[in-house]
This record gives structure tokens, C-alpha cells and sequence, in this order.
């Protein structure tokens, strides 16, 4: 109040943090609109989507899609398969089901290289060696955290409510699809935008699974990029790191709408 | 409209009883109260008629059929729960639908009846409010508009008041009367509190660690409570017990005194029962008990006095008005001549 100086200094501070964390950004997508990049932090002569169009045509534009089915069906496949058993696990008394649920979570702290040989084998016999492998393997692999996460929120659908909706004739996959479902979209959202991002940023096992061109997703796509073309294309990686990054920037934003309303249990004692 | 009946109903969690047969004729159209403390297995009990809980022995039929295998929906009743269990991710009027559109009933029929259940019970204004919208007495209406939607022949009521404040309990409790005599239905309702008892019910059944002490109406109940625990549960001041000797001429009460009485069974008497509301104050000469005043709660209408008797029993007396007492002060009692309860050393009333 008595002196404007510490409010001074404050911004001056505050201005170096915001250039240090700006300069980076500014960087990717001055380069990304400028079809002309060197790779410099300059002022772009022209500005133009060039960059963008080579992103997302020819091979970039098969990672881009095959990212979004790797991510996308791997979000979907952990919430269908984690609904279907983390609903018994929640409602069932089956003894020592949490010993049993934190167990699986510490096995999943092994790193993933750790179980990568015997997936790739059973992946290989089961000729699952292509996308379909990778989203069977990344569900698998999420298993555990999914399991645990929706267990919980079906933990905080109160018992009661399903017993009035069974006493109104509703079947227990009608009780599942109308009260426990809804009223557990936060989890549900959670879920899947955690396996997504997940999936999306997964490098290694699409890496292994793969093997060709055709199916690689972006995060492999992004590593085969670098001096494809003799001489580093700022361009075009600048505008593939902006593509790559926006699904899981726009994911979030999505559910976050989602995440505010609506927590189960809210609202039903008086 | 049903009769629902209960022979030798039992109920067991492993090898645990927590019912131990239970025989009840509920007759088509009436309020029966179900009412014991805590853990007495009233809630199991309503549940097992309701089909949440698997029947361990014994029968329950509804409108002459057998149910113990009937599933719940099909028993052609409607429960209103502690907790309201409203689904909160729907509106008023999609709780009130949801049993009616589960059963693929016409568009048309369903919006009739919820426009009129929630004009029975004045909840009009709320139906496109979602239930975290409303305070507890609405949201204890829609539970029970839940119920009245589905026209059931039997309405099970688990404590529904016990989440309301005090005034709204009583107003609501109204409310459920007038609801009983205009939709002219079997209604079983379960509660703790003995004042909902006596008001709602025309029979109460009182239960006790999963038996029934006894079934009658308030009054029978109040007047001749068939035991200590009867006796001491229904009213809302619980009766004096005092313990009394028989001897040839009469019983010998605390104090030393003797009261004259007649009675064939006089020597198994060893309680004596008086309501604080029949017991009556008296002068040093006439009474039958005398004791110190230790507490006096005045509520206006009426006081409660709490008199500490010289063997260390407390006697609670009811007296109308505003009397002028002074904690510490000598009262003497006078017993009446009617409404004395007689037990034996079993706590059996004699008559
Ligand atoms: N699922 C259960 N498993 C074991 N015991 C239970 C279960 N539900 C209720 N009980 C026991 O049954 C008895 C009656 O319970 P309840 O009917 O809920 O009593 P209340 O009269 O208070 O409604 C209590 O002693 C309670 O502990
Ligand atoms: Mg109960």
C-alpha cells in the first residue's frame, strides 16, 4: 500500500517468468504459420496454413487417424471393460477384492518395458501384432487404475437408490444404464480421458507392435520425422507437434464441463 | 388395496436371527405402524415384505398371494425411503416418471399421473427442478409422489421424517394422515419415534430384538400396555416404575407406605406402573409418596417435575400449568385410583 515499488518489481519479475514460459510457445507456432521457417524465433514474412496441410496429408495425416483410433479406442475399450468389472467389484462382498485391487495396481508399477517381451509373444500367437493389438494391450495394461478409479465412484452411488429402481421394475441393466452410469459420468470422464492421453502419448508399444509405416501412430511418427528429409523441416514439425498436442488440450476441455457437475451422491440427504 | 399377512416371518444374516417369527394380519386399507428402538429389525422386517431381503422361514402374502418368491415389482408396492433415494441426475417430474416409463406406459397417462400426484401433494412448481433444488420437505414429497404415481395396493414407509426438522415432521405427519384417508390404501410405516406412532396408526405394532411385544390400537396401547417395555415405550413421557412389595393388605411402596388394593394377583405384583400424567400432588397427610423436587421443566401448558425419592428412585410428574415449584422443595404424591399398571417379576402386566 505505502510504496508502488515491491508492486513493481513484482511485475518485472513476473514479465522475465512470462517470457521464459512464452518464448517456447511462441517459437512452435510462429514457425508452424510460417511456411517459410528456418527454425529462428522471428517475425514470420508470410503467414500461411502450408505447414498444417503437409501435417495432416499423405503419411502424417495416416498417424494422425491412426493415433485417434489407438487413443480413442483405447479410452472406450478400458471404460467398457472397467464398468463391467469394477460394478460387480463394487457391489459384490467378494472377499479380499481390495488386497486384490491393490495388488494389480503395484504389479503395474513395473515398468512397462518389464512386461513388453511376454506381450509381444502373446500379442504375435494371437496375431494381434497391429492396432488392434495395441489397444487390447493398453487396455490391459490401464486395467488396474481403471478398475480402482470407477470401483470407487460406484462406491458413492448409494445403495438405496438402486433398491428403489429395482422396487420400480427397473432390471439390473437398466439400473446399471439409467441410475448408476449417469450418476457416475465424472469417473467415467476421468477414465477415459486418462487412457486416452495415455494411449496417445504411448511411443513404445505401437513402436514394437507396429513395424511399418502405415501404422504408426504420430508419437512414433513424430520420432520418425526428425532428419527424414536430409535437413530438419521446422515447419512441418512445429505444425505436427501443434496437431499432436491438440486432442488431448481438446479432451480436456471437454470433460472438464463435465467434471464440474454432477459428482455422484451430490444431493440426497436432507 | 391389499391385506398383507405374516405367519412365523423369520430372518437370519448367517447365523444370526434378527427376526424370530413374527405373525401379523394386516387388513386391506389400514395404517399399521411398525415402532421399537433402534435395531429391533422393524427396517429388515418392512424389507422383507417390500422383497429387498431374502425371507429366511416363514410366509408373507399380499392380497391373499403368496410373495416369498414374488419379485419386488410384481408385489404391487411402493416404498418411500429414509433417504428419499430421489435419483438426483433427474428432474422432479423424471423421478416421479421413472417407474411408469419403465413400464412402457403411454406418454399421455404418464404426464397425468405425475400432474396429479404433484398436485396432490403441491409439488407442481418443482417438477423440471432437479432434486439437489429443493429442501428437505419437498424432496420428502416427491419420494412419497415416487410412490403415490404407481397406484400400488400396499405403501411401505421406511422413517420418513426422521431427516426433517421438528416442525416440518409434524406438519408432514399431517399430511400423511389426510394422504391415507384419501387414497384409501394399506400403509405400513416404520419409525422410532412412538408420537408418529400414536398419531398415524390405527393399529401400532410394537417390536422389540425382533419379536412382537404387542399389536393394537393407540389407545389399547396406551390404556393397557401388555408389558414393561410396552408400557414404558408408548406415551411421550415414559411411566414411573416403582419397585412395590405385596403384602396381605396392599403393596408397600417406596417410602414405606402401603397402598390399599384389591387384586386377585397381588402377590405376584412386584412393579408398579403410573404414568406421570395421572400422578397427583398431594398434601404431607394424604400422600403415598413424598420425595425432594430435583428438576422442573416448564413448557407453559404444562410442567414436568422430577422428584428423587428418599430410597434414590425418580419420579416424573405432568402437571397442567404453570405450577409454582422450587427445585429442593418437599412433593408429596398421591397415586390415582385408575390408570395404575400392574407387573409381575417378568415385567407381565396383571389385569
Ligand atoms: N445386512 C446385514 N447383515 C447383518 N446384520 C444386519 C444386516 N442388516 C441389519 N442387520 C441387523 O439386524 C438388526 C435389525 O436391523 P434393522 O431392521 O435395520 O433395525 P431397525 O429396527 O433399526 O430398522 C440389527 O441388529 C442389525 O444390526
Ligand atoms: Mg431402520
Amino acid at each position: 500500500m505505502e510504496s508502488n515499488a515491491p508492486s513493481r518489481l513484482t511485475a518485472i519479475a513476473l514479465t522475465f517468468m512470462a517470457v521464459i514460459w512464452i518464448s517456447p510457445f511462441s517459437w512452435l507456432i510462429l514457425n508452424a504459420f510460417n511456411p517459410l521457417s528456418t527454425g529462428q524465433l522471428e517475425i514470420p514474412r508470410a503467414v500461411g496454413l502450408d505447414n498444417f496441410a503437409q501435417a495432416v496429408s499423405g503419411n502424417a495425416g495416416r498417424q494422425f487417424i491412426n493415433s485417434m483410433m489407438i487413443a480413442a479406442g483405447t479410452a472406450t475399450l478400458s471404460v467398457i471393460v472397467g464398468i463391467s468389472a469394477a460394478y460387480p467389484l463394487s457391489r459384490l462382498k467378494i472377499p479380499g477384492r481390495n488386497a486384490f485391487l491393490w495388488t494389480l495396481v503395484l504389479l503395474r508399477m513395473l515398468p512397462a518395458a518389464g512386461v513388453l517381451v511376454p506381450l509381444y509373444f502373446t500379442a504375435q500367437r494371437m496375431g494381434l501384432l497391429n492396432q488392434l493389438g495395441v489397444i487390447i494391450a493398453l487396455t490391459v495394461l490401464n486395467l488396474p487404475f481403471t478398475l480402482l478409479l470407477l470401483k470407487n465412484f460406484f462406491d458413492t452411488v448409494p445403495i438405496e437408490l438402486e433398491e428403489a429402481a429395482y422396487v420400480e421394475g427397473a432390471s439390473l441393466f437398466q439400473i446399471v444404464t439409467k441410475i448408476v452410469l449417469p450418476m457416475s459420468r465424472a469417473g467415467i470422464a476421468v477414465v477415459w480421458f486418462f487412457s486416452f492421453t495415455g494411449a496417445w502419448n504411448e511411443f513404445l508399444l505401437p513402436l514394437i507392435f507396429a513395424r511399418v509405416q502405415d501404422a504408426f501412430p504420430m508419437s512414433v511418427g513424430l520420432y520418425a520425422a526428425f532428419g527424414q528429409q536430409g535437413a530438419i523441416n521446422y515447419g512441418f514439425l512445429t505444425a505436427f507437434s501443434i496437431i499432436y498436442a491438440a486432442p488431448a488440450v481438446g479432451v480436456y476441455f471437454l470433460l472438464r464441463r463435465n467434471m464440474n457437475t454432477g459428482f455422484a451422491g451430490v444431493g440426497v440427504k436432507g | 388395496m391389499s391385506d398383507v399377512s405374516l405367519k412365523a416371518v423369520r430372518k437370519s444374516y448367517g447365523v444370526l436371527e434378527v427376526v424370530h417369527g413374527v405373525d401379523l394380519d394386516i387388513k386391506a386399507g389400514e395404517f399399521v405402524v411398525f415402532v421399537g428402538p433402534s435395531g429391533c429389525g422393524k427396517s429388515t422386517l418392512l424389507r422383507m415384505i417390500a422383497g429387498l431381503e431374502p425371507i429366511s422361514g416363514g410366509e408373507i402374502a399380499i392380497g391373499g398371494r403368496v410373495v416369498n418368491d414374488v419379485p419386488s415389482p410384481q408385489r404391487g408396492i411402493a416404498m418411500v425411503f429414509q433417504s428419499y433415494a430421489l435419483y438426483p441426475h433427474m428432474s422432479v417430474f423424471d423421478n416421479m416418471a421413472f417407474g411408469l416409463k419403465l413400464a412402457k406406459t403411454p406418454k399421455a397417462e404418464v404426464e397425468a399421473r405425475v400432474r396429479e400426484a404433484a398436485r396432490i401433494l403441491q409439488i407442481e412448481p418443482y417438477l423440471d427442478r432437479m432434486p439437489k433444488a429443493l429442501s428437505g420437505g419437498q424432496r420428502q414429497r416427491v419420494a412419497i409422489g415416487r410412490a403415490i404415481v404407481r397406484n400400488p395396493k400396499v405403501f411401505l414407509f421406511d422413517e420418513p421424517l426422521s431427516n426433517l426438522d421438528a416442525a416440518l415432521r409434524a406438519q408432514t405427519r399431517v399430511e400423511i394422515a389426510k394422504l391415507h384417508a384419501a387414497l384409501d390404501a394399506t400403509m405400513i410405516y416404520v419409525t422410532h419415534d412412538q408420537v408418529e406412532a400414536m398419531t398415524l396408526a390405527d393399529r401400532i405394532v410394537v417390536l422389540n430384538a425382533g419379536r412382537i411385544e404387542q399389536v393394537g390400537s393407540p389407545l389399547e396401547l396406551y390404556r393397557n400396555p401388555v408389558n414393561t417395555f410396552v408400557a414404558g415405550f408408548i406415551a411421550s413421557q415414559r411411566m414411573n416404575f416403582l419397585e412395590v412389595k405385596a403384602s396381605a393388605n396392599g403393596l408397600e411402596l417406596p417410602g414405606g407406605r402401603v397402598l390399599a388394593l384389591n387384586h386377585a394377583g397381588i402377590a405376584a405384583v412386584k412393579t408398579l406402573g403410573v404414568r406421570p400424567e395421572h400422578l397427583l400432588l398431594a398434601d404431607a397427610g394424604n400422600a403415598d409418596l413424598s420425595g425432594v423436587l430435583a428438576v422442573v421443566e416448564q413448557f407453559g401448558e404444562y410442567a414436568l417435575a422430577y422428584a428423587e425419592l428418599p430410597g434414590g428412585e425418580t419420579v416424573t410428574l405432568k402437571l397442567d400449568g404453570a405450577p409454582a415449584l422450587e427445585v429442593g422443595q418437599d412433593v408429596h404424591m398421591k397415586l390415582p385410583g385408575e390408570g395404575l399398571h400392574l407387573f409381575d417379576a417378568d415385567g407381565r402386566a396383571l389385569r
